[in-house]
Protein backbone atom coordinates (compact mmCIF):
# COMPACT_ATOMS: atom_id res chain seq x y z
CA UNK A 1 0.00 0.00 0.00
CA UNK A 2 1.04 3.63 -0.57
CA UNK A 3 0.75 6.85 1.03
CA UNK A 4 0.23 10.16 -0.93
CA UNK A 5 1.10 13.60 -0.13
CA UNK A 6 -0.42 16.63 -1.80
CA UNK A 7 1.11 20.38 -1.54
CA UNK A 8 -0.45 23.38 -3.17
CA UNK A 9 0.50 26.71 -3.45
CA UNK A 10 -3.32 27.21 -2.46
CA UNK A 11 -4.67 25.63 0.23
CA UNK A 12 -8.93 24.59 -0.68
CA UNK A 13 -7.38 24.29 -4.43
CA UNK A 14 -5.00 20.85 -2.74
CA UNK A 15 -7.64 20.07 -0.47
CA UNK A 16 -10.54 19.88 -3.34
CA UNK A 17 -7.19 17.34 -5.59
CA UNK A 18 -6.85 15.41 -2.48
CA UNK A 19 -9.85 14.97 -1.53
CA UNK A 20 -11.26 13.70 -5.13
CA UNK A 21 -7.52 11.17 -4.65
CA UNK A 22 -8.97 10.08 -1.71
CA UNK A 23 -12.35 8.84 -2.82
CA UNK A 24 -11.29 7.17 -5.89
CA UNK A 25 -8.61 5.42 -4.03
CA UNK A 26 -10.39 4.70 -1.00
CA UNK A 27 -7.91 5.92 1.54
CA UNK A 28 -8.11 8.00 4.04
CA UNK A 29 -7.65 11.70 3.94
CA UNK A 30 -5.80 13.83 6.41
CA UNK A 31 -6.06 17.25 6.53
CA UNK A 32 -5.95 19.93 9.33
CA UNK A 33 -9.76 18.51 10.80
CA UNK A 34 -6.89 16.86 13.09
CA UNK A 35 -5.46 20.18 14.69
CA UNK A 36 -8.13 19.93 16.93
CA UNK A 37 -6.97 17.07 18.53
CA UNK A 38 -3.40 18.24 18.19
CA UNK A 39 -4.43 21.29 20.32
CA UNK A 40 -5.72 19.02 23.23
CA UNK A 41 -2.59 16.71 23.25
CA UNK A 42 0.01 19.27 23.12
CA UNK A 43 -2.50 21.80 25.07
CA UNK A 44 -1.17 24.53 22.96
CA UNK A 45 -4.42 26.59 21.63
CA UNK A 46 -5.76 25.35 18.33
CA UNK A 47 -5.31 28.84 16.64
CA UNK A 48 -1.72 29.15 17.51
CA UNK A 49 -1.07 25.46 16.06
CA UNK A 50 -2.90 26.67 12.99
CA UNK A 51 -1.39 29.63 12.92
CA UNK A 52 2.58 27.82 12.84
CA UNK A 53 1.63 26.41 9.60
CA UNK A 54 1.14 29.73 8.21
CA UNK A 55 4.17 31.15 6.06
CA UNK A 56 2.99 34.75 5.90
CA UNK A 57 1.23 35.03 9.62
CA UNK A 58 2.44 37.54 12.28
CA UNK A 59 5.27 36.08 14.95
CA UNK A 60 3.79 38.09 16.87
CA UNK A 61 3.06 36.76 20.42
CA UNK A 62 4.22 33.67 19.06
CA UNK A 63 7.52 32.34 20.40
CA UNK A 64 9.28 30.17 18.45
CA UNK A 65 9.61 27.54 20.84
CA UNK A 66 6.05 27.59 20.91
CA UNK A 67 5.93 27.06 17.61
CA UNK A 68 8.79 24.50 16.79
CA UNK A 69 6.55 22.90 19.58
CA UNK A 70 3.11 23.36 17.53
CA UNK A 71 4.98 21.83 14.42
CA UNK A 72 6.44 18.84 16.44
CA UNK A 73 3.01 18.31 17.99
CA UNK A 74 1.61 18.19 14.27
CA UNK A 75 4.51 15.88 13.10
CA UNK A 76 3.85 13.61 15.63
CA UNK A 77 -0.31 13.09 15.11
CA UNK A 78 0.48 12.79 10.89
CA UNK A 79 3.26 10.57 11.36
CA UNK A 80 1.34 8.14 13.56
CA UNK A 81 -1.31 8.53 10.86
CA UNK A 82 0.74 7.88 7.82
CA UNK A 83 1.79 4.51 9.88
CA UNK A 84 -1.88 3.49 9.13
CA UNK A 85 -0.97 3.25 5.69
CA UNK A 86 -3.33 4.17 3.21
CA UNK A 87 -3.43 8.22 3.33
CA UNK A 88 -3.92 10.84 1.65
CA UNK A 89 -2.26 13.66 3.39
CA UNK A 90 -2.72 17.25 1.93
CA UNK A 91 -2.33 20.14 4.39
CA UNK A 92 0.32 19.30 7.24
CA UNK A 93 3.41 20.34 6.04
CA UNK A 94 3.97 16.88 5.23
CA UNK A 95 5.72 17.27 2.02
CA UNK A 96 8.57 18.71 4.42
CA UNK A 97 9.15 16.41 6.99
CA UNK A 98 8.27 12.73 5.49
CA UNK A 99 12.11 12.84 3.17
CA UNK A 100 13.18 9.23 1.80
CA UNK A 101 10.05 7.29 1.90
CA UNK A 102 9.64 4.94 -0.74
CA UNK A 103 5.83 4.44 -0.44
CA UNK A 104 5.23 7.78 -0.41
CA UNK A 105 4.25 9.79 -2.92
CA UNK A 106 4.68 13.54 -3.36
CA UNK A 107 2.76 15.72 -5.17
CA UNK A 108 2.95 19.45 -5.96
CA UNK A 109 -0.38 21.68 -7.24
CA UNK A 110 0.25 24.41 -9.13
CA UNK A 111 -2.55 26.51 -9.43
CA UNK A 112 -3.57 28.91 -11.72
CA UNK A 113 -1.27 32.16 -11.20
CA UNK A 114 -3.91 34.90 -13.61
CA UNK A 115 -6.96 33.05 -11.92
CA UNK A 116 -5.65 33.36 -8.46
CA UNK A 117 -4.58 36.85 -9.11
CA UNK A 118 -7.98 37.79 -10.16
CA UNK A 119 -9.37 36.16 -7.22
CA UNK A 120 -7.45 38.07 -4.94
CA UNK A 121 -7.86 41.08 -6.90
CA UNK A 122 -11.66 40.86 -6.34
CA UNK A 123 -11.24 40.31 -2.96
CA UNK A 124 -9.06 42.48 -1.53
CA UNK A 125 -10.30 44.97 -4.42
CA UNK A 126 -6.78 45.49 -5.58
CA UNK A 127 -5.71 46.05 -9.02
CA UNK A 128 -4.38 42.97 -11.01
CA UNK A 129 -0.53 43.95 -10.74
CA UNK A 130 -1.08 44.63 -7.04
CA UNK A 131 -2.54 41.35 -6.67
CA UNK A 132 0.29 39.92 -8.70
CA UNK A 133 2.67 41.16 -6.24
CA UNK A 134 0.75 39.54 -3.31
CA UNK A 135 0.99 36.22 -5.01
CA UNK A 136 4.89 36.74 -5.34
CA UNK A 137 4.96 37.69 -1.56
CA UNK A 138 2.96 34.75 -0.64
CA UNK A 139 5.35 32.54 -2.48
CA UNK A 140 8.37 34.28 -1.33
CA UNK A 141 7.42 33.69 2.48
CA UNK A 142 6.20 29.95 1.72
CA UNK A 143 9.68 29.20 0.26
CA UNK A 144 11.56 31.25 3.70
CA UNK A 145 9.38 29.64 5.85
CA UNK A 146 10.05 26.10 4.42
CA UNK A 147 13.41 26.48 4.88
CA UNK A 148 13.41 28.38 8.54
CA UNK A 149 11.71 25.68 10.14
CA UNK A 150 12.64 21.96 7.94
CA UNK A 151 15.54 23.50 5.82
CA UNK A 152 13.45 22.16 2.88
CA UNK A 153 12.66 24.22 -0.11
CA UNK A 154 8.91 23.62 -0.75
CA UNK A 155 9.04 25.73 -4.14
CA UNK A 156 11.85 23.31 -5.33
CA UNK A 157 10.65 20.39 -8.28
CA UNK A 158 12.72 18.07 -7.10
CA UNK A 159 11.48 17.41 -3.87
CA UNK A 160 8.11 16.03 -5.61
CA UNK A 161 7.66 13.22 -7.54
CA UNK A 162 5.10 15.07 -10.21
CA UNK A 163 4.46 18.71 -10.02
CA UNK A 164 0.91 19.50 -11.68
CA UNK A 165 0.19 23.17 -12.95
CA UNK A 166 -3.45 23.24 -12.78
CA UNK A 167 -3.20 26.00 -15.73
CA UNK A 168 -2.72 23.22 -18.08
CA UNK A 169 -4.53 20.39 -16.82
CA UNK A 170 -8.22 20.31 -14.63
CA UNK A 171 -8.39 19.08 -10.92
CA UNK A 172 -10.11 16.01 -12.34
CA UNK A 173 -7.79 15.11 -15.00
CA UNK A 174 -5.14 15.89 -12.18
CA UNK A 175 -6.88 13.62 -9.32
CA UNK A 176 -7.05 10.35 -11.81
CA UNK A 177 -3.00 11.30 -13.11
CA UNK A 178 -2.08 10.67 -9.29
CA UNK A 179 -4.54 7.51 -8.79
CA UNK A 180 -2.69 5.98 -11.85
CA UNK A 181 0.59 6.99 -10.04
CA UNK A 182 0.26 5.66 -7.14
CA UNK A 183 -0.34 2.37 -8.65
CA UNK A 184 3.50 2.00 -9.90
CA UNK A 185 4.64 -1.14 -7.85
CA UNK A 186 7.88 1.66 -6.92
CA UNK A 187 4.95 3.67 -4.43
CA UNK A 188 4.13 -0.09 -2.83
CA UNK A 189 5.14 -0.31 0.69
CA UNK A 190 8.01 -2.83 1.59
CA UNK A 191 10.04 -3.76 4.60
CA UNK A 192 12.35 -1.16 4.39
CA UNK A 193 10.20 1.87 3.26
CA UNK A 194 7.68 0.58 6.47
CA UNK A 195 11.40 0.88 8.82
CA UNK A 196 12.04 4.32 7.18
CA UNK A 197 8.69 5.48 8.35
CA UNK A 198 8.47 4.03 11.74
CA UNK A 199 12.14 5.29 12.39
CA UNK A 200 10.82 8.68 11.83
CA UNK A 201 7.54 8.43 13.77
CA UNK A 202 9.58 7.35 16.65
CA UNK A 203 11.90 10.23 16.10
CA UNK A 204 9.26 12.90 16.06
CA UNK A 205 8.07 11.28 19.38
CA UNK A 206 10.64 11.09 21.02
CA UNK A 207 11.64 14.69 20.11
CA UNK A 208 8.88 16.04 20.53
CA UNK A 209 8.88 14.27 24.56
CA UNK A 210 12.14 16.06 24.80
CA UNK A 211 11.12 19.18 23.70
CA UNK A 212 9.31 20.04 27.27
CA UNK A 213 12.51 20.82 28.53
CA UNK A 214 14.81 20.77 25.49
CA UNK A 215 14.02 22.86 23.20
CA UNK A 216 17.47 22.37 21.03
CA UNK A 217 17.48 18.65 20.28
CA UNK A 218 17.97 16.57 17.20
CA UNK A 219 16.36 13.26 17.36
CA UNK A 220 17.30 10.31 14.40
CA UNK A 221 15.80 6.33 15.44
CA UNK A 222 16.71 3.67 13.57
CA UNK A 223 14.85 0.99 15.29
CA UNK A 224 14.46 0.94 18.86
CA UNK A 225 17.98 2.83 18.81
CA UNK A 226 17.65 6.72 19.08
CA UNK A 227 20.40 9.05 18.80
CA UNK A 228 19.65 12.67 20.49
CA UNK A 229 21.96 15.59 19.06
CA UNK A 230 22.27 18.69 21.41
CA UNK A 231 24.60 21.52 22.55
CA UNK A 232 25.26 22.21 25.72
CA UNK A 233 27.79 24.13 28.13
CA UNK A 234 31.07 22.18 29.59
CA UNK A 235 29.92 21.74 32.82
CA UNK A 236 26.67 21.24 32.21
CA UNK A 237 26.78 18.78 29.14
CA UNK A 238 27.07 15.63 31.53
CA UNK A 239 24.12 16.09 33.59
CA UNK A 240 22.23 17.10 30.64
CA UNK A 241 23.24 14.11 28.83
CA UNK A 242 21.94 12.20 31.57
CA UNK A 243 18.47 14.23 32.03
CA UNK A 244 17.57 13.73 28.01
CA UNK A 245 18.78 9.92 28.25
CA UNK A 246 16.44 9.42 31.17
CA UNK A 247 13.30 11.05 29.14
CA UNK A 248 13.67 9.63 25.78
CA UNK A 249 14.41 6.00 27.61
CA UNK A 250 10.81 6.25 29.16
CA UNK A 251 9.08 6.55 25.71
CA UNK A 252 7.63 3.54 24.35
CA UNK A 253 9.70 1.80 21.19
CA UNK A 254 12.83 3.09 22.69
CA UNK A 255 15.11 0.38 23.84
CA UNK A 256 18.57 2.58 23.91
CA UNK A 257 19.41 6.21 23.85
CA UNK A 258 22.43 7.52 22.67
CA UNK A 259 23.23 11.45 23.50
CA UNK A 260 25.73 13.72 21.70
CA UNK A 261 26.08 16.50 23.47
CA UNK A 262 28.09 19.46 21.88
CA UNK A 263 29.91 22.70 23.31
CA UNK A 264 27.83 25.39 22.64
CA UNK A 265 30.50 27.94 21.78
CA UNK A 266 28.27 30.65 21.72
CA UNK A 267 26.36 30.48 25.18
CA UNK A 268 30.02 29.76 26.52
CA UNK A 269 31.45 32.74 24.62
CA UNK A 270 28.45 34.79 25.86
CA UNK A 271 28.95 33.65 29.90
CA UNK A 272 32.43 34.83 29.28
CA UNK A 273 31.83 38.14 28.20
CA UNK B 1 6.76 -26.08 8.90
CA UNK B 2 6.44 -25.99 4.86
CA UNK B 3 7.42 -28.77 3.17
CA UNK B 4 10.75 -28.00 0.71
CA UNK B 5 10.36 -24.54 0.30
CA UNK B 6 13.33 -24.02 -2.21
CA UNK B 7 15.57 -21.07 -1.10
CA UNK B 8 18.49 -19.30 -3.12
CA UNK B 9 20.62 -17.00 -0.99
CA UNK B 10 23.35 -14.88 -2.54
CA UNK B 11 25.68 -12.67 -0.45
CA UNK B 12 29.10 -11.84 -1.39
CA UNK B 13 30.17 -11.47 2.44
CA UNK B 14 30.16 -15.36 3.54
CA UNK B 15 29.11 -14.31 7.18
CA UNK B 16 25.59 -13.59 5.95
CA UNK B 17 25.00 -16.86 4.21
CA UNK B 18 26.48 -18.38 7.28
CA UNK B 19 24.39 -16.79 9.69
CA UNK B 20 20.79 -16.83 7.68
CA UNK B 21 21.07 -20.35 6.47
CA UNK B 22 20.22 -22.13 9.68
CA UNK B 23 17.96 -19.15 10.68
CA UNK B 24 15.44 -20.02 7.75
CA UNK B 25 16.27 -23.86 7.83
CA UNK B 26 14.40 -23.25 11.05
CA UNK B 27 11.15 -22.48 9.23
CA UNK B 28 11.73 -25.10 6.89
CA UNK B 29 13.52 -23.71 3.57
CA UNK B 30 16.16 -25.69 1.94
CA UNK B 31 18.80 -23.21 1.58
CA UNK B 32 21.78 -22.95 -1.22
CA UNK B 33 23.82 -20.39 -0.32
CA UNK B 34 25.86 -18.63 -3.04
CA UNK B 35 28.91 -15.84 -2.76
CA UNK B 36 29.15 -15.80 -6.34
CA UNK B 37 26.48 -13.73 -8.04
CA UNK B 38 27.71 -16.07 -11.63
CA UNK B 39 27.36 -19.08 -10.12
CA UNK B 40 24.12 -18.24 -8.68
CA UNK B 41 22.56 -17.09 -12.31
CA UNK B 42 23.98 -20.60 -12.86
CA UNK B 43 22.42 -22.56 -10.67
CA UNK B 44 19.20 -20.24 -11.28
CA UNK B 45 19.51 -21.30 -14.97
CA UNK B 46 19.41 -24.77 -13.95
CA UNK B 47 16.31 -24.85 -10.99
CA UNK B 48 13.38 -23.04 -10.22
CA UNK B 49 13.76 -21.52 -6.76
CA UNK B 50 10.28 -20.20 -5.00
CA UNK B 51 12.46 -17.37 -3.10
CA UNK B 52 15.29 -15.70 -4.48
CA UNK B 53 16.97 -13.59 -1.32
CA UNK B 54 19.99 -11.30 -3.18
CA UNK B 55 22.45 -8.67 -1.93
CA UNK B 56 22.22 -6.02 -4.49
CA UNK B 57 25.55 -4.40 -4.55
CA UNK B 58 28.09 -7.24 -5.36
CA UNK B 59 31.36 -6.81 -8.34
CA UNK B 60 30.54 -7.58 -11.41
CA UNK B 61 26.88 -8.72 -11.30
CA UNK B 62 24.80 -6.31 -8.70
CA UNK B 63 20.95 -7.71 -7.25
CA UNK B 64 18.74 -5.82 -9.61
CA UNK B 65 20.84 -7.86 -12.15
CA UNK B 66 20.31 -11.43 -10.63
CA UNK B 67 16.57 -9.65 -10.05
CA UNK B 68 16.18 -9.15 -14.00
CA UNK B 69 17.46 -12.82 -14.33
CA UNK B 70 14.91 -14.12 -12.25
CA UNK B 71 12.45 -12.12 -13.66
CA UNK B 72 13.01 -13.18 -17.34
CA UNK B 73 13.32 -17.13 -16.36
CA UNK B 74 10.48 -17.65 -13.76
CA UNK B 75 7.38 -15.30 -12.75
CA UNK B 76 6.46 -17.52 -10.08
CA UNK B 77 9.92 -17.20 -8.04
CA UNK B 78 9.74 -14.39 -5.38
CA UNK B 79 13.13 -12.36 -5.05
CA UNK B 80 13.78 -10.50 -1.91
CA UNK B 81 16.54 -7.93 -1.81
CA UNK B 82 19.12 -7.13 1.02
CA UNK B 83 21.37 -4.03 1.07
CA UNK B 84 23.55 -2.17 3.43
CA UNK B 85 23.02 0.58 0.51
CA UNK B 86 19.57 1.15 0.97
CA UNK B 87 18.25 4.53 -0.62
CA UNK B 88 14.67 5.27 -1.66
CA UNK B 89 16.02 5.17 -5.66
CA UNK B 90 17.06 1.80 -5.39
CA UNK B 91 14.15 0.64 -3.07
CA UNK B 92 11.92 2.16 -6.09
CA UNK B 93 13.53 0.76 -9.17
CA UNK B 94 13.71 -2.71 -7.16
CA UNK B 95 10.53 -2.56 -7.03
CA UNK B 96 9.61 -1.57 -10.21
CA UNK B 97 11.75 -4.15 -11.66
CA UNK B 98 9.43 -7.01 -9.42
CA UNK B 99 11.15 -7.64 -6.40
CA UNK B 100 9.09 -8.63 -3.72
CA UNK B 101 10.32 -6.92 -0.84
CA UNK B 102 13.47 -4.75 0.18
CA UNK B 103 14.86 -4.98 3.23
CA UNK B 104 17.73 -3.06 4.67
CA UNK B 105 20.94 -4.35 7.09
CA UNK B 106 21.79 -4.85 9.47
CA UNK B 107 18.31 -6.73 10.10
CA UNK B 108 17.39 -9.59 12.61
CA UNK B 109 16.85 -13.18 10.99
CA UNK B 110 13.16 -12.33 12.28
CA UNK B 111 12.78 -9.97 9.47
CA UNK B 112 13.68 -11.69 7.06
CA UNK B 113 11.66 -15.20 8.10
CA UNK B 114 8.85 -12.84 8.39
CA UNK B 115 9.54 -11.69 4.93
CA UNK B 116 9.93 -15.04 3.54
CA UNK B 117 6.81 -16.31 5.32
CA UNK B 118 4.80 -13.52 3.38
CA UNK B 119 6.18 -15.19 0.17
CA UNK B 120 5.65 -18.75 1.80
CA UNK B 121 1.87 -17.40 2.12
CA UNK B 122 1.41 -16.02 -1.59
CA UNK B 123 3.04 -18.95 -3.26
CA UNK B 124 0.71 -21.33 -1.24
CA UNK B 125 2.82 -22.54 0.98
CA UNK B 126 2.42 -22.51 4.64
CA UNK B 127 5.53 -21.21 6.70
CA UNK B 128 4.55 -21.75 10.84
CA UNK B 129 5.63 -18.03 11.62
CA UNK B 130 3.95 -15.52 12.84
CA UNK B 131 3.42 -12.07 11.12
CA UNK B 132 1.38 -9.74 13.10
CA UNK B 133 -1.18 -7.02 11.53
CA UNK B 134 1.74 -4.48 11.52
CA UNK B 135 4.09 -6.18 9.93
CA UNK B 136 2.13 -6.74 6.78
CA UNK B 137 2.73 -4.51 3.64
Amino acid sequence: MSIILISSDHYETGRAVAQQVAEATDYALLDREILGEVASASQIPEPKIRKSLEPSSSTVGFSSKVRNRALASIQAAVMARLLDDKVVCHGLAAHLYVLGVSHVLKIRILTNVDERASRIASERRVGIEKARKILKKQEAAGKRWSLDVFGQDETNPSQYDIVISLSQIDPDEAANAIVETVSYRKFQSMTYSIKCLRDKELSIRVRLALMEKYNDVDVTADGATVVVRTKALRREKRKKAESIRTLASQIPGVSYVEVHAVRDIFREAAESA
Amino acid sequence: MAEGLEVLLLDDEPIVGKRLKPALAKIGCNVEVFEDPKKALERIDQKEFDIVVTDIRMDEVDGLQVLEHVRQSSERTKVIMITGYAMMAVAREAMEKGAFDFIAKPFKPDDLRKVIAKAAKELGSNIQFEISETDGS
